[in-house]
């Protein structure tokens, strides 16, 4: 019972280490650009409290939420459907494969140029970021779907589109859903970031100004503010994703984030 | 030669005088609980008690989940038992050690070192010098039928390959007990048989010590000296059966003999017979 | 799979990207687009093919590599060895998991300007957020794969009478080996995006530097060439490790 308690404890009791370390950290280092824990904390408030700031980070989260959904619905289907077919998984991935390591975020100066600095060069950014893991786990999940599986569903007489949304889609679920996790933290990453290069409004446009204008506790603020997002959201998408897909093994219990 | 020490109440009698056959292993009283993912224990062995004799060939036969690769770990020392003692030459086991090799039904070959790899890895860890390593590792290699696949990667290989890879790996570092745990359980049967036939033929030449586990009465009674036969879970010996069949056993020949059919339908009477399961003390 | 169908597989893999180049040089050729938003394939690539010969555009590539090494590496370093240890003792694992749960959700792009406040805008800031974005994928990867280890493997090797503290090293580590190449082909594409996004943010060369510099001159063609060069250096790159892979991997079965 004891080990249980401390096992769901240790997040936070990593938490508060960190924020430990960093505070005796300053205090050690004592300089002006590093304030401590606690003063960053206390301007955590403030920052939330600020109207504009506020409306600026809820913008942020709203185009988040309306690309990663778009770059769900277009990433799932098509990642499934190159995983049962070599045909069109030859196609598409070379062309993945290129793209791979080109930086979304670093698209938005181009995409700027097309569509101007509204919502939807953002979007298009956060949308392109979120697409590539999400296709590509989809994509795994549905290769690893047993052939015997497919064959037993058009045994009992179901259509092709059918066995993929009865059959495909389900077994691959978890693989789906751990793609969609890496997807969500990306979506974050990507938005923060393409606010840091854009420099119009958002999260990242706060953080930036304030380190421009030597404004270190708001620095430091913000970025626990976007690091709890980061750490909150998925710690909410993996309560879902536990309970959609209860039957399955358990894999990596952590994300793989990257930008 | 070691001369023993005369001991007074042996040269009175002089069929006490040779003794009987020194004990390789003993197992004494040994029982093993697992805890399952709930607080549940489950009793695995139950008061088990063996004495296996150098040279001797024994094989433990019982249906699945009876124990009885779990009492095998527990003599390589993988496994420590939750009550009761193993010992191997009177020594109580503590941990695993080269003196007892086990094969495995999985092979568990080292993906990453080739077949010459793999057999050299015993004797390298002993200490033996590269070239005398490797000479010993081609030999065994030849031993065992794999002359020419020395630097081939166990992925190539096909089942009953690695398994024989697996057994030169064991026999490299010279055990005197060796440890079998289902070892052709996941091969078809012929290659099964063949297998069979070339341990025979291995274990005809130095008659180690072998510890044999398999769910297969043709198996064990083709290869034992003993079968030791056991009940369902909790696993505890049902009885055990000396096979006194001459060797070397050629198979086609014990196929026809009726003291082998005997052997067998007796057994696979005993496995069938489920009254006593679970029901002693 | 026999060769031709292999060909006939790569061949229908260039569609799609020729297909791309075609529209790309259709919308520009038939004025749909200025070539000051959307300049052609052929005036992006002969630029690139003409700036790969200039020695500043080299120093930039080579700045951005140096700093894409060095962040993967320490990357590597560190989580093939928190990873290790994290798998081999269970007081590590009590320590490490809780933290890294933490940590590895959080956007680290976030803390790139604390970075910049306490190590400088010079190499160090940059450095240290690839190899803190790099080191997770590794770290979980080789954590993963050294505690799926077969048991049988570890048993056997102690029979052929390896000491404890010699099995991870031993048999735990090349055990894990394709899964720590798996993470480390995660961090590498991590580390080429980092590295390049890290450089627009804030910089003085590197590849990224050279994007920002022509988006605020509006030289749609300069701000094409890095892109395809961070892409084809990604490629490159990728290819080595697979190269590396399939030699260290030559034992293992396909996964």
């Amino acid at each position: 019972m004891m080990t249980r308690a401390l096992s769901r404890l240790a997040p936070l009791l990593a938490c508060l280490g960190l924020l430990a370390i960093w505070q005796a950290g300053s205090l050690m280092l004592n300089t002006e650009s590093f304030p401590t824990a606690m003063s960053a904390v206390r301007a955590v408030p403030s920052i939330l409290g600020d109207k504009e700031s506020l409306v600026n980070i809820l913008d942020s989260l709203r185009r988040m939420a309306i690309a990663f959904a778009a770059a769900l619905l277009f990433a799932i289907p098509l990642g499934l459907m190159m995983g049962r077919s070599r045909l069109v998984a030859s196609f598409f991935n070379p062309l993945l494969m290129i793209t791979y390591p080109v930086p979304k975020a670093a698209l938005m100066p181009i995409i700027m140029l097309w569509l101007g600095v509204g919502d939807l060069a953002k979007m298009l950014v956060i949308f392109l970021g979120v697409s590539l893991p999400v296709i590509y786990h989809s994509f795994q999940g549905a290769r690893a779907v047993e052939e015997k599986m497919l064959w037993s569903g058009a045994a009992m007489g179901l259509s092709a589109p059918q066995r993929m949304i009865r059959i495909v889609l389900p077994a691959a679920l978890p693989e789906i859903l751990t793609g969609c996790r890496t997807g969500l933290v990306l979506a974050l990453i990507t938005m923060v970031t393409s606010e840091m290069i854009a420099r119009q409004s958002g999260a990242g446009n706060i953080l930036f100004n304030a380190l421009d204008m030597g404004q270190y506790d708001t620095v430091y603020a913000m970025i626990i503010i976007i690091g709890a997002m980061g750490i909150g959201l998925d710690a909410a998408f993996e309560r879902l994703r536990s309970r959609l897909v209860r039957w399955s093994e358990p894999g990596f219990d952590i994300p793989l984030s990257f930008a | 030669m070691k001369v023993l020490p005369s001991r007074p109440d042996f040269e009175a009698d002089p069929a006490l005088a040779r003794g009987p056959a020194p004990a390789m292993i003993e197992i004494d009283r040994v029982s093993q609980t697992f805890r399952t993912s709930g607080r549940q224990a489950h009793l695995a062995l139950s008061d088990i008690s063996l004495t296996i004799e150098d040279g001797a060939f024994v094989s433990i036969l019982g249906p699945s989940g009876c124990g009885k690769s779990t009492l095998l770990y527990i003599v390589g020392g993988f496994v420590s038992p939750t009550e009761g003692v193993a010992r191997v030459k009177g020594r109580a086991i503590t941990g695993p050690g080269p003196d007892r090799g086990p094969v495995f039904q999985e092979f568990a070959l080292f993906p990453w070192k080739t077949v010459l790899g793999n057999v050299m890895y015993g004797p390298r860890q002993q200490g033996v010098k590269s070239p005398e390593a490797e000479a010993q590792s081609r030999r065994l290699i030849e031993m065992v039928g794999l002359k020419g696949f020395e630097n081939f990667y166990p992925k190539e290989l096909s089942g009953g390959m690695k398994q024989r890879v697996a057994l030169a790996r064991t026999l490299a570092y010279h055990p005197a007990v060796l440890l079998m745990d289902e070892p052709f359980g996941a091969l078809d049967a012929h290659t099964r048989t063949r297998l069979q036939n070339d341990l025979l033929n291995i274990w005809e030449r130095d008659r180690k010590t072998v510890l044999f586990v398999t769910h297969s009465v043709d198996e064990a009674v083709f290869l034992s000296d003993k079968v030791v036969v056991m009940t369902r879970a909790p696993g505890r010996i049902k009885q055990i059966i000396d096979i006194e069949l001459p060797r070397p056993r050629r198979r086609a020949e014990l196929l026809l003999d009726p003291r082998y059919q005997k052997y067998v339908v007796e057994i696979e009477r005993m496995i069938d017979d489920t009254s006593e399961d679970g029901l002693r003390p | 799979m026999n060769a031709r169908a292999l060909t006939s597989e790569v061949l229908l893999g260039i569609v799609p990207i020729a297909l791309a180049l075609a529209v790309w040089q259709g919308i520009s050729s038939f004025g749909y687009a200025p070539v000051t938003l959307l300049p052609p394939p052929g005036l992006v690539f002969s630029r690139l093919a003409q700036q790969l010969g200039t020695s500043t555009f080299q120093y930039e590539i080579a700045s951005t590599l140096f700093r894409l090494f060095a962040g993967f590496s320490i990357a590597v370093i560190m989580g093939v060895g928190i990873g290790l240890a994290a798998a081999a003792s269970p007081a590590v694992n009590a320590v490490v998991r809780p933290i890294v749960r933490v940590l590895a959700p959080l956007p680290k792009v976030a803390l790139y300007p604390a970075l910049l406040l306490l190590l400088g805008f010079g190499h160090e800031s940059k450095i240290t957020l690839v190899a803190a974005d790099a080191l997770f994928p590794i770290l979980l990867s080789t954590y993963y794969g050294a505690s799926m280890v077969e048991q049988k493997l570890i048993w056997s090797a102690m029979a052929a009478g390896t000491p404890r503290r010699q099995i991870l090293f031993k048999v735990v580590l090349p055990a894990a080996v394709p899964s720590i190449l798996t993470g480390c082909r995660i961090g590498l594409v991590i580390s080429c995006i980092v590295v390049f996004l890290a450089e627009m943010i804030s910089s003085t060369d590197g590849l990224g530097h050279m994007l920002v510099t022509a988006a605020r001159t509006f030289q749609a063609v300069d701000m094409f060439v890095p892109l395809i060069t961070i892409s084809l250096l990604g490629l490159i790159l990728n290819g080595l490790l697979q190269g590396l892979r399939s030699y260290l991997l030559r034992g293992f079965p396909e996964v």
